[in-house]
């Protein structure tokens, strides 16, 4: 790859794949959430599936930026799903932070790649803020629709000293999807040349 | 192409002319308030329209076979919420409560994705967000999201498909239930990829000069009526 430290179309290409797939696995991780129990799991869960496409990404770009735009384009594909501007703010914010990260090791240090995916996987907990922020208006709103046992049992399983666990847990969630994702890699994707 | 689409402008699928533009914040509009949106007061109201129209565009979009299966889906919903709800009680009340739930909220934003993806080619998506003077940065990976959403479902069908006859089907085994799908999704995912850039890169994409575009969008009447129904929805939302 030519010595071009900007984003060339060829690159930003390679962020729309991988963004694609990452929300596809991460949609449907997300489906877990049908069974209350495994809400708070899903920041856990979420990235560990994720990480394996998030390290074939991290091999094909290597150009401050990507993991930025990637946290762009999942906080508006979410947002246009419904769920709420913060995603899309956690997005950027943790986008960003873990760009900065893989970047002070030149996107090849193993050390500031599994740090920034613990990083960037953060972005998840814009979907759990509301659960925080706006605790009330968001457990209000969901009485009618998912009835009143399903409200009760998850406010039950997250009460307030939760909000740290469950970041720790994302971040958890997201050094487990860079070692995961690098495992992967190395078993699958370097043997057969696509990594 | 289908003959559905044949009779419309080149460059188009959309069967009736609005903006892509106008259907992103239609799909913003019906997806956060339906997911987010209380059910006293105007939702009442509210509610019904906002399922309703995701499905008439498909009507308008002539795709009967969607509009039978999401009618099917909504059908056993309502039934399963009518019918079943009341002789279940306990946690398979409670969990059946929180499916239905999650459907009846998510299926409504989900089918309006749906024929935004459909009705839009990537050029009219393309043109639409250059008109809103987004950067090429975005504006490239995301129409190849928009792109590739369509084909990730194709690929993923054929690798269940070969899954299947190789009996990988069932959960008790997770490990190998997500890696023998994950891995040759993204596989060909990533050989997709590279055609895709040498096909853009033939197409002049990323060159110095500023791209032009054959598609022609634009606000009409109707566009404005869509704007106007939408903000009313959200005016009701925030009362």
């Amino acid at each position: 790859m030519e010595k071009n430290s900007k984003l060339q179309a060829r690159d930003l290409i390679n962020v729309g794949i991988f963004t694609a797939i990452y929300f596809v696995l991460f949609f449907a991780s997300m489906m877990l959430g049908y069974i209350p129990i495994f809400i708070p799991l899903l920041g856990l869960v979420c990235p560990i599936v994720c990480g394996i496409p998030f390290m074939l990404f991290l091999t094909k770009v290597k150009k401050f930026g990507m993991v930025t735009i990637t946290g762009i384009l999942l906080g508006l594909l979410n947002m246009v799903i419904g769920s709420g501007i913060l995603v899309l703010i956690t997005g950027v914010v943790f986008g960003l932070l873990g760009d900065l990260i893989m970047k002070s090791g030149n996107y090849a240090k193993w050390k500031s790649l599994l740090l920034g995916n613990g990083v960037f996987s953060l972005w998840i907990m814009g979907y759990y803020a509301r659960m925080y922020v706006t605790r009330t208006a968001f457990f209000a709103s969901m009485v009618d629709g998912y009835g009143q046992a399903y409200v009760d049992t998850l406010m039950g399983y997250t009460p307030g000293w939760t909000f740290p666990v469950l970041i720790v847990l994302n971040f958890a969630g997201g050094i487990l999807g860079a070692l995961l994702g690098r495992a992967v890699l190395k078993k699958h994707f370097e043997r057969a040349g696509i990594a | 192409m289908t003959a559905a689409t044949a009779d419309v402008p080149f460059e188009r699928k959309s069967i009736i002319p609005i903006d892509p533009r106008t259907k992103i914040f239609l799909t913003v509009t019906v997806s956060t308030i339906m997911c987010t949106g209380g059910t006293s007061g105007v939702m009442v109201l509210i509610r019904p329209v906002l399922m309703a129209v995701p499905m008439v565009f498909l009507l308008l979009q002539k795709k009967w076979k969607n509009v039978i299966r999401f009618s099917c889906t909504y059908a056993v919903l309502f039934a399963a919420e009518l019918f079943l709800m009341p002789m279940l009680f306990g946690a398979w009340s409670f969990i059946l409560g929180a499916a239905i739930g999650i459907y009846t909220h998510m299926l409504p934003g989900f089918i309006m994705g749906y024929y935004l993806i459909e009705s839009t080619t990537v050029s009219e998506f393309v043109a639409a967000m250059e008109r809103m003077h987004i950067s090429q940065k975005i504006v490239i990976p995301m129409s190849v999201v928009f792109r590739l959403f369509p084909t990730i479902g194709e690929e993923y069908a054929a690798i269940r498909d070969a899954m299947r006859l190789r009996g990988i089907t069932d959960f008790r085994e997770p490990v190998k239930m997500i890696e023998y799908r994950v891995v040759p999704l993204m596989m060909s995912i990533a050989n997709i990829g590279e055609e895709l850039s040498a096909a853009a890169l033939t197409k002049g994409l990323g060159g110095p000069e500023k791209r032009t575009n054959i598609c022609s969008i634009g606000f009409g009447s109707l566009d404005a009526l869509m704007f106007l129904a939408a903000l009313g929805c959200w005016v009701g939302y925030a009362v």
